[in-house]
């Protein structure tokens, strides 16, 4: 059984790729009825038509994209042309029958449908309507395309993260605003949810992903507003923190040569521990120079280089233990693999294991959220293409024979390419 | 789009409370007190750690001044209490008693009897504990920071050239996901209580939140059978995408696969290009990287970031600027939208903050900060102690 905390909540989603998808499983997760309207004919980006994208299993492509199933559990799937007289109809059923409604394209374009907010009000007046464009519903960047990567650069975090010595072009791409984003559109409509009782009307929200980011990344902008400075590329370095660096480990139990650990001590309680789990008690007894914050922030490279030649010579698995057994800060940078080792996450049954027609048995990532007594389920895997069309429809009202006619016209499928 | 008068914004009515002092308790309850529940931090007599994190103007350290502080805690009321003693504790178990939803982020221990205390209460707050692993099992114990949490989650890995060091994201980013994260959770079980539900219990542990959110790599391997390519800014096989010089920075491209990377032909004057079989056809475009960059690299160097983010953008095509902090302030869209606003700083000077994460209707405020403390006397009147014991507890150091 699923959460239940939206119990009684239906949410109609109207959007692709990731930070919208993302925030439909997320409410789902928490128990909300959620309708994806999926992009039909046209396939949606993350459900490419053709390899090399593909996925395990058989069937077709767009039904095996790792980058579609990762957001897309615990809703319904309705595959509609709304650019028909008969599909724009049916999107009014569906906004009439939703609480929430939430769409992710760039800034005017389900305006341009006719689902804009005034007409979705006129429609159903308690709807709580949310447009997430990547740099907010109105300005002078309205219809400007992005993903993820595009937000991180324009919101002032790629300038920041990389190679301190490296130029721009080896930082890698992130997706981190779809992460973000996510969870501003949960926070989003559930504060809307309290408004609507205190007014009886839905509310209209705007979402910049932008804005979002923003407010992530406080030390940022005021570094520069308090100090006229603008914040460096820092890599793994704290400028008030030794040791704080990232470091190779002899390699781990399954024979990684990429094998790394991450160290850092904020306090002399945490360096002591550490010296100790050196071997080294003595660099942390007074008297010593790095026995103290200033000593040690003079000896930096020293410092990393000892803590360097320490982890080089353990494993990765071998360095967190010790360390953390006498109460400093190490972690293991685990690769993809590892999670399915991690003894905490077995310990918690975080791991989920998901059953899908095309793609077969597959382990994901758990939630990122644990709910006492009712803990989230995966009760649905990503849906396929128009998988619950007929029963999202006869929910509206619809006759079996209108809905064949749907069909027939090619308003609703389940498949692309003809 | 700030709150209007006679217009309570939408979360009036809700007390919040926060406990434990660290970056992610106070980020977590943020935007709570922004639309308009009344947030307690509930903060140690020395103040929380969170307020000593820099930047401070001129490097000044205060604990009324630093950014995470400032941006962090508007709107709040602070409660400065020992509740590691026993009167102490006993008013945090006050608060508790007349609370919605609480946050807390203490050791696991004092987690699991702060939620013992709260089950025995007749109409208990919704609960949520932040843990960097979980509130028990094998590594519940362990100490982490932004950094050592990131590494855990699998995404510190993936943010690094194969075989290089892998890195963090900026400072403090991880935490912050991370209390989102409890926030979105937190509000979900506020409406839950609201609506005559169940009290619920909810664990935020940090690297779960990271871990099980959509940018994990996990499923790249477990799908395909290999790690998401781990090459740097430019992938010399579907391109463009990463970051590119221009003439005076950079900008981030999304334009390898179609429609944009048509648009961005014709956007770049080469609409031919869009036709030709070394850069569509998938198995010749992974070797013609060195063609395409021939002709991309001249237009982009003979152009501003700026100049190629709008001109491709009219072509619909997935491009940006490569922003630093004080050119994301002085964005034309964050101008327009009003995205970040000045906050006078105690003791002088001003910050920016940034604006409301989602616009509604008198929905956001951002009050002032408050000072270590400031709060403690009306809110311990307001659960019912004495003139005299409110002098007794802050005579013995238990109050600040």
């Amino acid at each position: 059984m699923i959460s239940r905390l939206l119990d009684g909540t239906r949410v109609v989603e109207l959007c692709e790729v990731w930070a919208g998808p993302t925030a439909g499983s997320l409410l789902g997760d928490l128990g909300a009825d959620v309708v994806k309207v999926e992009s039909f004919p046209r396939n949606s980006m993350s459900r490419p038509l053709a390899a090399p994208i593909a996925g395990p299993g058989d069937g077709p492509v767009w039904e095996r994209s790792h980058v579609h199933h990762l957001a897309n559990r615990n809703k319904r799937n309705i595959a509609l042309n709304i650019r028909t007289e008969a599909g724009t109809a049916v999107m009014r059923d569906l906004l009439a029958s939703a609480d929430i409604f939430f769409e992710g394209y760039s800034a005017g374009t389900v305006d341009r449908m006719g689902f804009d907010w005034e007409t979705a009000r006129a429609i159903n007046p308690r709807l709580i309507y949310v447009s997430l464009p990547g740099w907010g519903a109105r300005g002078p960047y309205e219809g400007y395309v992005t993903l993820g990567s595009g937000l991180d650069a324009a919101g002032g975090h790629t300038a920041v993260r990389g190679y301190p010595d490296r130029p721009m072009e080896d930082t890698s791409p992130i997706y981190h605003s779809d992460a973000t984003g996510a969870l501003a559109v949960i926070f989003a409509v559930i504060t809307a949810l309290h408004r609507r009782e205190q007014t009886g009307l839905g509310s209209y929200i705007d979402i910049s992903q932008i804005e979002v980011l923003n407010w992530h990344l406080p030390g940022q902008v005021a570094e520069w507003a308090m100090n006229r400075r603008l914040p460096e590329r820092l890599g793994n370095r704290d400028p008030l923190i030794v040791p704080h660096g990232c470091f190779r480990a002899a390699g781990g139990e399954a024979g990684d040569d990429d094998s790394w650990v991450v160290i850092a001590a904020e306090t002399d309680r945490q360096w002591a521990g550490l010296a100790k789990a050196i071997g080294h008690a003595e660099w942390a007894e007074r008297g010593h120079p790095w026995s103290t914050i200033p000593g040690r922030l003079g000896a930096r490279d020293a410092v990393h280089e000892a803590v360097r030649a320490f982890v080089a010579g353990e494993t990765a698995e071998r360095v967190v233990e010790v360390v953390q057994r006498y109460g400093g800060i190490a972690a293991p940078v685990v690769a993809p693999w590892s999670l399915l080792a991690d003894p905490q996450h077995t310990y918690r049954n975080w791991m989920q294991t998901v059953v899908h027609p095309h793609v077969g048995v597959q382990i994901f990532p758990g939630f990122p959220w644990q709910v006492s007594p009712d803990a989230a389920s995966w009760d649905r895997p990503a849906a396929l293409v128009g998988e619950h069309n007929y029963e999202v429809l006869t929910g509206l009202g619809y006759s079996a024979e209108a809905i064949e006619r749907l069909q027939a016209d090619g308003v609703i499928g389940q498949r692309y390419g003809g | 789009m700030t709150s209007t008068p006679g217009v309570p914004r939408p979360l009036a009515g809700h007390r919040v409370l926060e406990v434990g002092g660290s970056l992610p308790v106070a980020a977590a309850t943020k935007l709570f007190a922004d639309y308009g529940a009344e947030v307690i931090k509930v903060e140690p007599l020395g103040g929380a750690s969170m307020r000593r994190l820099p930047p401070f103007p001129g490097d000044v350290p205060s604990l009324d001044t630093g950014a995470y502080h400032v941006a962090l805690d508007t709107g709040k009321r602070s409660v400065a209490v020992d509740f590691e003693v026993a009167s102490g504790r006993e008013v945090l178990d006050r608060l508790l008693a007349q609370t919605d939803l609480v946050f807390v982020h203490l050791e696991s221990a004092f987690a699991v009897d702060v939620r013992a205390g709260i089950r025995a209460l007749a109409k208990p707050p919704a609960f949520v504990a932040l843990t960097e692993h979980g509130l028990d099992g094998p590594t519940s114990e362990y100490v982490e920071n932004d950094m050592s949490l990131f590494a855990w989650t699998g995404r510190m890995r993936n943010h690094a050239i194969a075989g290089q060091e892998p890195l963090r994201y900026a400072p403090h980013v991880a935490e912050m996901q991370w209390a989102a994260t409890a926030s979105a959770a937190g509000v979900a079980a506020l409406w839950a209580r609201a609506q005559g539900q169940p009290a619920r219990e909810i664990e935020v542990s940090g690297v779960e939140a990271l871990s099980g959110n959509v940018d994990t790599w996990f499923t790249t391997w477990q799908f395909l059978g290999t790690e998401a390519p781990r090459a740097g800014g430019q992938s010399k096989l579907a391109y463009p995408a990463g970051c590119y010089r221009c003439s005076d920075g950079y900008v981030v491209f999304a334009a390898a696969g179609q429609p944009f990377f048509n648009r961005l032909c014709e956007g770049i004057g080469h609409p031919e290009l869009a036709a030709d079989p070394r850069f569509i056809d998938p198995a010749q475009k992974p070797l013609n990287f060195d063609g395409f960059f021939a002709v991309l690299d001249p237009w982009l160097r003979a152009r501003t970031k700026h100049e190629v983010f709008t001109t491709l953008q009219r072509h619909g095509v997935m491009v940006s600027p490569v922003l630093d902090a004080s050119e994301v302030a002085g964005d034309a869209q964050a101008v327009a939208r009003g995205s970040f606003v000045e906050r006078a700083l105690a003791g002088g000077g001003t910050t920016l903050l940034a604006g409301p994460p989602f616009r509604m209707e008198g929905g956001w405020e951002a009050g002032p900060p408050p000072r270590v403390g400031e709060h403690t006397d009306e809110v311990l009147r307001s659960l019912g102690y004495t003139s005299t014991e409110r002098l007794a507890l802050f005579r013995a150091g238990v109050t600040g």
